[in-house]
């Protein structure tokens, strides 16, 4: 792999969705009790992501495009206004530390990311090949952020599967090469259809494609 | 959204540091930088193609190096640890004018202390020259403290006590060494090294130890050049593959042993004592001895060193025998020397080996109270100077303990507050 994804899927899932379609997705979120922010470009997505996290929060940042390009991973691991895990855990000792890594990564009190997937009834489809960003968005974390691009609104999950498969996973597999020089894998899968916790999970939507 | 995360490296730009791994100031910002929980690449500067990337021509001169690239794309050359702490963002001035209690030291006790004095209210400043933590901060794994049946290790603790301390209100100024303190009315005045002055009604000691030094002719010269005093995780990574040799017998020098099997081809642990029940808990002792690449020597003693620009080889003496051992790297785990000389020019009274005598042991040596103004003895952790305590290993009679710290830290907070309600206005 790595010759990234067909013509065909790049037209089908790079196009933004129309602002219909994203007031639609919003309201289904609302329904399933995930609160909703919809705005329309990435710099207005990173001010509500620092009106939502709590000054001196303990925050996890996803490996996300979508967090990179707006600004919000800069946010979380360089304004100082947050302890961000991401750096602390990359300083612990792999042989000495795994089991306080494996703590502070699987539960976090904030995590920040995005999604491969929302489609229009608003369930949102994540992929993962080590699944170690998927725990802590289930449960594991207190509040959920997740920062979606308007091109990642499909009208269904069999194509909200297809979309991780034909498109974003070409794409995430070329980028583990050219970062780590390892494949990328479909391997675990995470749909959230709703939430019984009404309040812990926020989506912000984004009136433009962001990430991939 | 990535759908791997292979090693939660951070996303945004990191430090990066090119130099000559035998380079003490390098060595020096790398340990800054490891201890403060700030990720770096380091770029050895004969990776020339990488430096080609990262370094104009004219940057790459050896008066030049270290060269530190900031995530903001500044480059400092040659770098110094003040000036990366700097630019960084690392280095804030007191909020404050005044504060009650300035904490001199951000170890266990100092961060404890920070910890309770913010906690009930008192307004708290803590000055640290290097990193919070102090020397348990370094500690790959302390697994007898209270309440981590599976260990904690040192970073760890020292990151949640932070963490901690400032949630609850206290200031931690990084990179300040203390210069001197003075009296200043009834309260004391904390001079920094970068001139700033810091004045509170109290003020604790907590400054713990440094390593001693060893006598061994040559060996200041290859200090970051394969002579280590401790033994930071910054160096552990490098020593793949390695000779390590570590000099010592208390527990730091053990648990340096088992961090460093991890990496080290064959690790020496060379203990001047007949053995090491005397020194080092069991727990390290059964560890030590159950792993296969970690020899313990006893009764043996350095006398000296082999190197061109780099250690190579100990000349080490046992039972009158002198011999040679290759070594890549050796770490001074030993003892400590009181970290005393900013403090001490006050008036502290210090006990025969420098360490700050306080409570009852000031009645009982002669002439440490002929000074003090009060009718009252002095607290428990008070020195001869009312209002100034001290705490930690840095306290002549402490015991060389964390948990021991700690818990002179919260401890002095409640006498901290007696000291301010005699002085009125509590």
């Amino acid at each position: 792999m790595g010759a990234g994804p067909s013509k065909a899927a790049e037209a089908e899932f790079s196009r933004a969705a129309s602002k219909g379609q994203i007031r639609a997705v919003a309201d289904s979120l609302e329904r399933h009790g995930i609160s909703c922010t919809v705005v329309d470009s990435g710099e207005e997505a990173r001010g509500a992501v620092r009106s939502i996290l709590p000054e001196g929060a303990e925050v996890y940042n996803n490996t996300s495009r979508t967090l990179e390009v707006t600004g919000v991973a800069e946010d979380i691991e360089r304004s100082g206004q947050y302890q961000p895990l991401r750096p602390r855990l990359y300083q612990m000792d792999r042989e000495m530390q795994a089991r306080e890594m494996r703590q502070l990564s699987a539960s976090p009190d904030w995590v920040a990311g995005s999604v491969h997937a929302l489609t229009e009834d608003g369930s949102l489809i994540i992929a993962s090949a080590s699944g170690s960003q998927l725990g802590p968005i289930a449960s594991g974390a207190g509040h959920v952020v997740l920062i979606v691009g308007a091109q990642k609104i499909v009208s269904d999950f069999d194509t909200g599967l297809r979309r991780i498969y034909e498109y974003c996973f070409p794409l995430e597999d070329r980028r583990a090469r050219q970062a780590y020089g390892v494949s990328s894998g479909v391997n675990t899968v995470l749909v959230i259809n709703s939430t019984i916790a009404p309040g812990r999970t926020t989506v912000i939507l984004v009136n433009e494609p962001l990430g991939f | 959204m990535s759908m791997i995360d292979y090693d939660a490296r951070p996303v945004t730009p990191q430090v990066v540091l090119v130099g000559d791994r035998a380079s003490s100031v390098g060595y020096s910002i790398r340990d800054f930088l490891s201890r403060n929980g700030v990720p770096y690449q380091w770029v050895d500067v004969d990776d020339a193609a990488r430096v080609a990337e990262l370094l104009p021509a004219g940057e790459r001169e050896p008066d030049q190096l270290p060269v530190c690239v900031l995530p903001n794309g500044v480059r400092l050359a040659p770098a110094t640890l003040e000036g990366v702490a700097t630019g960084l963002g690392m280095v804030s001035a007191p909020s404050l004018s005044e504060y009650d209690l300035t904490i001199v030291g951000a170890g266990p006790a100092g961060l404890a202390a920070a910890v309770y004095a913010a906690s009930e209210g008192l307004r708290a400043l803590t000055i640290e020259a290097v990193a919070p933590g102090g020397q348990a901060g370094t500690t790959s794994m302390i697994e007898n403290y209270l309440g981590f049946p599976q260990g904690i290790s040192g970073s760890e603790l020292a990151t949640r006590a932070t963490a901690q301390a400032r949630r609850f209100g206290a200031e931690i100024l990084l990179a300040r060494r203390l210069a001197h303190i003075t009296s200043d009315g009834p309260g004391y005045a904390a001079h920094l090294s970068d001139g700033t002055a810091v004045q509170s009604r109290a003020m604790l000691v907590a400054s713990g130890v440094d390593w001693r030094r060893l006598e061994v002719p040559g060996i200041d010269e290859l200090l970051g050049s394969g002579v280590y005093y401790g033994a930071g995780p910054s160096e552990a990574i490098t020593c793949s593959g390695c000779r390590v040799a570590i000099v010592g017998g208390g527990n730091s020098a053990g648990q340096a042993a088992i961090r460093f099997s991890r990496y080290a081809a064959h690790v020496t642990l060379l203990v001047r004592g007949r053995s090491l029940e005397a020194s080092m808990s069991q727990y390290l002792i059964t560890q030590v001895q159950e792993l296969r690449n970690v020899e313990v020597r006893t009764n043996t003693e350095v006398v000296g060193l082999e190197s061109d620009a780099h250690l190579r080889a100990l000349e080490i003496s046992s039972g009158g025998t002198v011999s040679r051992l290759l070594a890549d790297a050796l770490f001074l785990c030993i003892g400590g020397a009181p970290r005393t000389q900013g403090a001490a020019a006050v008036g502290m009274a210090l006990d025969g080996a420098g360490y700050v005598r306080t409570g009852a042991e000031l009645s009982s040596s002669a002439g440490s109270l002929d000074r003090w103004p009060l009718s009252r003895q002095p607290l428990p952790l008070e020195t001869n100077l009312p209002g100034l305590f001290a705490a930690g290993d840095v306290r002549s009679g402490s015991i060389k303990r964390c948990a021991a710290a700690i818990g002179e830290g919260s401890m002095v907070v409640a006498l901290v507050h007696q000291r301010l309600a005699e002085l009125g206005g509590e």
